[in-house]
């Protein structure tokens, strides 16, 4: 009797050998073929790809405005992980499958992909933007790198102190205007059992938040030399920040370094929530998990002493145009009207956070009221961390601030300069170099 | 037939089948069965080219250039040297070591001992199905329960407050080497239903009469186990150990997932450093290094293992 499966007249095991070669074959070919993604968008849209896939609405919303004035709409796709994203990025930019607009960083890691040459250059689009009055000429220079700028502001955020205000209430506790105020709240909310700081960055970038806030609070100019290989990390005031930090540790103020920020909502409702140092953008996902204007508020951290000046950190992503983009002079276009007062009104009304053009305010009073504040108080607005020395320097010195962070000693403290020191000395020497 | 099989004997066929055999043709001789047999196997050839040994030349090409993935620039053997003075290359050797041995002493260990334990007991299925159940599970989604468990005033913690042992409170995941030994704690739990499974198998093709025939000569327990069973289960033992070794070398998934190789590179492991240096620092030609290195390692133990292993018994 013939094998039911191969030895009949039908299918010989030759047979399927080669049928099965030929699909693989088939499926090999079909791999090469350009996918959908790579190809020029229909006409009348522009696509950009970004490492957030949340963010599609906002791009909707915003396009419904761009459409009107420009008669172009972003077709948005995204990519989850943020470090598949980098290296298609790195890949695709170079060629032309790229996307007609990206979302990437600004500072160093811009710069580190701007001397490849992939970018177009968008000093005009500045020009214009800046005389529209549509966005700080300050920002500028973190979008640039030898002369050109290769990107505008997709979003910017602050670091600021998110706040229980039930729990300030609760224990009246006012907002504070100076460093010794803030630490007086700490040591009230941790006499009421809640714990006053929650921090995560054990393993994770947010180890960054502490350590630039407190150096922005020292000395806003050291932080912005030390970032930029014009001072060492082992001058005085970064041993004075990391002894204040250390110091706050000793005195319970911060949670354990494993926790995450989207603990905050459930401890908010448990009302075991205190403060919590981070990016303005996390307001969408507490506006997201129901909390409100109600439940939460935003403060500025003081400066250390009243002789140094105020300084708040920010936070801003790139929209930048590849060289190889399929529809080059539209997503230029594109560029030049996204920071208009009325694209990043609907932009950011979908945000819930704060815009690169003053004008342009999120419904949500959350950020509206610190928007105000900065706009009052005008602080030294310094570029985060993350994005202000070399990728290799910042991601190694990130991970020394999250050792710190598990055992938050002095002596760990000073130790943990010096590593970063000799890091510095070393990634400069490499960047310079390149 | 397999091509693994060995030739089965004309008489046999005969024997079993009943019927009178096919008159064997005696295969021309010539190219045309070479080229068959070529065309048979080029897919095989093509794709283990194409898909492997390409991209490791590619790699060891790659690990002699500084390589942003933009511009590439001949260093030699630069990244090399930087690689072994780096301590924190030290530290993930270090760490990989402790995965090896980790991962031989407790899933292949305990995979035994529970094979063996509960091999012939009555309720011996109920207790293998709830070590095997998480071997069901994804590394990913093990990962996601374990940090629930061990994170600082996880379950882990709770349960120990809850029994009183609050001195047992620990940072899991946070202290040098706690974080790794926890880690490969987290992974026997998900790996050794494999191991379990593999040694079941094992037992099974003990013939047993030679069990009976040990027996009748008085060996039970420990001895019968020690001198009896073990020696019998040596082949499957040693596939067990060798894909242990490879696996653990190769760690990645469950230390990302874990501790992310941190606090700063103090959980790193080999693979875990060429991720970093390869796609958090875009350092290709770095960790092109690291991966060369990973791989001679990984090739050596598997092949100084299995040629000790395997070596044909002396008559």
């Amino acid at each position: 009797m013939p094998d039911p499966i191969l030895g009949g007249h039908l299918v010989t095991r030759r047979t399927a050998l080669a049928l099965g070669g030929a699909g693989l074959l088939a499926a090999t070919l079909a791999a090469c073929a350009r996918g959908t993604d790579t190809r020029p968008s229909a006409p009348g849209t522009v696509t950009l790809n970004s490492d957030n896939p949340t963010w599609g609405p906002g791009y909707d919303a915003a396009s419904d405005v761009l459409a009107a004035r420009i008669g172009y709409r972003i077709t948005s796709r995204s990519v989850a992980s943020v470090a598949n994203y980098n290296q298609i990025i790195r890949m695709t930019a170079q060629t032309d499958s790229t996307t007609d607009l990206i979302k990437w960083t600004n500072g160093y890691r811009l710069q580190d992909i701007s001397r490849a040459d992939i970018l177009t250059d968008l000093n005009e689009v500045w020009d214009d933007a800046v005389g529209r009055g549509w966005v700080d000429e300050a920002q500028r220079e973190s979008f640039t790198y030898r002369g050109k700028a290769y990107g505008v502001p997709l979003y910017k955020s602050y670091y600021a102190v998110f706040y229980s205000k039930r729990a300030f209430a609760e224990n009246g506790i006012e907002v504070p205007s100076t460093f010794d105020d803030l630490l007086s709240a700490a040591q009230t909310l941790k006499d009421a059992d809640i714990t006053p700081f929650l921090s995560p960055g054990a393993t994770t970038w947010e180890a960054e938040i502490w350590f630039m806030q407190l150096l922005a609070s020292v000395d806003p100019d050291y932080y912005a030399a030390v970032t930029t290989d014009g001072a060492s990390y082992v001058d005085d005031p970064a041993k004075q920040a990391m002894e204040v930090w250390s110091s706050m540790y000793a005195d319970g103020f911060f949670s354990a370094p494993d926790v995450t920020s989207n603990d905050l909502p459930g401890l908010v409702s448990e009302g075991r929530f205190g403060m919590m140092l981070y990016g303005t953008w996390f307001a969408n996902t507490l506006l997201a998990a129901g909390l409100t204007d109600d439940d939460i508020g935003f403060f500025r951290v003081p400066p250390m002493s009243a002789s140094t000046r105020p300084a708040v950190v920010v936070e801003s992503g790139s929209l930048s145009v590849p060289v190889k983009a399929h529809r080059r002079d539209a997503a230029v276009d594109v560029a030049r009207n996204w920071l208009a007062t009325d694209v990043q009104e609907a932009w950011v009304g979908f945000l819930g956070d704060t815009s690169p053009n003053p004008s342009a305010l999120p419904k949500s009073d959350l950020v509206t009221a610190l928007a105000s504040d900065i706009a009052a108080t005008r602080p030294v607005q310094l570029i985060r961390y993350w994005e202000a020395s070399p990728t290799p320097l910042v991601e190694g010195n990130v991970q020394d601030l999250g050792s710190f962070m598990v055992t938050p000693s002095p002596a760990k403290g000073e130790s943990t300069l010096r590593s970063m020191e000799a890091r510095a000395r070393t990634e400069w020497k490499i960047w310079n170099a390149a | 037939m397999t091509l693994t099989q060995p030739p089965v004997p004309q008489e046999a066929v005969v024997a079993e089948g009943g019927h009178s055999p096919t008159p064997v043709v005696p295969a021309p001789r010539g190219r045309r069965p070479h080229l068959a047999g070529a065309a048979f196997l080029a897919p095989a050839v093509v794709l283990v080219a194409l898909l492997i040994a390409l991209p490791f030349v590619f790699t060891i090409y790659r690990s002699f250039f500084d390589d942003n993935g933009f511009t590439r620039s001949w260093v030699g053997l630069d990244n090399y040297v930087a690689m072994f003075t780096d301590p924190a290359f030290g530290q993930s050797v270090l760490n990989t070591l402790f995965w090896v041995v980790g991962t031989l002493v407790l899933p292949v260990g305990l995979g035994l001992a529970i094979a063996v334990g509960t091999w012939k007991l009555r309720l011996g299925g109920l207790a293998r199905f709830a070590v095997i159940l998480p071997y069901a599970i994804s590394g990913s989604a093990t990962a996601v329960v374990w940090t629930f468990m061990l994170s600082t005033d996880g379950g882990l913690d709770t349960l120990l407050r809850l029994l009183g042992l609050d001195p047992l409170v620990s940072q899991w995941l946070l202290q040098w080497p706690l974080n790794t030994v926890m880690m490969i704690i987290a992974t026997t739990w998900q790996a050794t239903g494999a191991c379990v499974i593999l040694f079941l198998v094992g037992l099974q093709s003990i013939p047993p009469s030679t069990l009976e025939a040990a027996q009748l000569d008085g060996a039970s327990g420990w001895r019968l186990f020690w001198a009896v069973t073990f020696p019998q289960l040596r082949p499957m033992t040693i596939v067990v150990v060798g894909i242990s070794i490879v696996g653990s070398l190769k760690v990645f998934d469950q230390v990302l997932l874990l501790t992310n190789g941190g606090p700063g590179t103090a959980s790193e492991t080999l693979a875990l450093t060429m991720y970093r240096e390869t796609f958090t620092l875009s350092r290709y030609g770095a960790g092109a290094a690291v991966a060369v290195f990973l791989t001679v390692v990984v090739v050596a133990a598997s092949w100084a293992y299995l040629r000790r292993q395997l070596r044909p018994a002396s008559n």
